[in-house]
């Protein structure tokens, strides 16, 4: 699995793409939306995670411009907002159920990507 | 009914409730770092345990990027701290300087998120006035705010603090300010009566480019 990690905190990108790569998911991060535009254009990528407030292009604006490019990809947003019940009146707007609170615990991270990839092979 | 004082209240609040969700998600993006930081060291621990080597260097790496969210996370608090006080006494003295600083410390995420460096100057020697300091940080923010939104990204917004006969003034100098202005039709009902409960007038320049609040002790 190959993921993208957008987030405009260097340090939490940075990290948690070094940890998912120990677990065996090779990671990318990059802070900003245009950036993961660029690196996208680039490289493939089964999943991305998505911070849902960052400056210029959003996450839910970076996830529809994305999908629109690449169908296949699929998306987790992280959100800083301070309740579950808070992101889920953002999320039912754009239909989204895909997110993590921070601070995220990294193995529910990792069970969410491969719930959403598993089965990524039958569905093309 | 006099709808003013039901307006001002509700301007406070709803500045309230803007600034501690923004300092809120700031704190949460602190709290995730030092949390993802931390198990990457241990991480690192079980490699040894398994009896990979830790590189010394990467490690402290990591351990500093703590420590720095440590330090950011009690900054925010700190601001929160000031935020939360400055509604102790509806009316007091205070230094407009003091309250420029706290805005700025307020809104820096604001304007960020809108990728606008915002830069304030204070006056060298203290300005004192007699206002409600709250109050006038809620009127501060709408005007910041106003400025944000429509000044457009990658321009810088300068907060100018200076003193006047008997009082003080704050100025917003945005090149644009008469559109800015213009186009969020400000002041409005809401900030009139700030202005009016903070004992201020309210300026625009266009030609100089400033949106002004001026605080008399007069």
């Amino acid at each position: 699995m190959r993921v993208l990690l957008v987030d405009d905190e260097t340090d939490l990108a940075s990290a948690l793409a070094e940890r998912l790569d120990m677990r065996g998911i090779e990671a990318d991060w990059v802070n900003s939306g245009q950036e993961a535009l660029e690196c996208a254009a680039k490289s493939h990528y089964d999943l991305a995670v998505l911070d849902l407030k960052m400056p210029k292009i959003g996450g839910l604006e970076l996830k529809a411009r994305m999908q629109a490019l690449y169908p296949h990809m699929k998306f987790i947003f992280l959100t800083g907002y301070g309740s579950e019940k808070d992101f889920e009146t953002v999320a039912c707007e754009s239909g989204e159920r895909c997110y993590l609170v921070k601070p995220v615990e990294i193995e529910d991270l990792v069970r969410l990507m491969r719930e959403l990839t598993k089965n990524r092979g039958n569905s093309q | 009914m006099n709808a003013g004082p039901n307006r001002v209240g509700q301007s406070g609040l709803t500045y309230f409730g803007r600034t501690t969700a923004s300092i809120s998600h700031e704190l949460k993006n602190a709290l995730a770092i030092i949390k993802e930081n931390a198990g990457l060291l241990d991480d690192y621990l079980q490699m040894a345990d398994k009896g990979l080597p830790i590189d010394p260097a990467r490690f402290k790496t990591v351990t500093g990027r703590i420590a720095d969210q440590i330090t950011r996370a009690d900054g925010i608090i700190k601001n929160l701290n000031r935020f939360a006080h400055s509604v102790d006494e509806p009316v007091k003295a205070i230094d407009l300087n003091e309250i420029a600083a706290l805005l700025n410390v307020l809104s820096q995420r604001e304007a960020a998120m809108r990728q606008v460096t915002l830069q304030v100057c204070p006056e060298g020697a203290t300005i004192p006035v007699t206002t409600a300091p709250y109050l006038l940080l809620t009127l501060l923010g709408r005007c910041l705010s106003i400025c944000l939104q429509y000044m457009g990204s990658g321009k810088t917004l300068t907060v100018k603090v200076t003193r006047i006969p008997d009082g003080g003034r704050i100025e917003f100098e945005a090149l644009d300010a008469a559109r800015l202005a213009a186009a969020a039709n400000f002041p409005g009902e809401n900030e009139t009566d700030l202005l009016n409960a903070v004992g201020a007038e309210y300026h625009l320049d266009g030609t100089l480019g400033c949106m002004a609040i001026t605080l008399s002790n007069r």
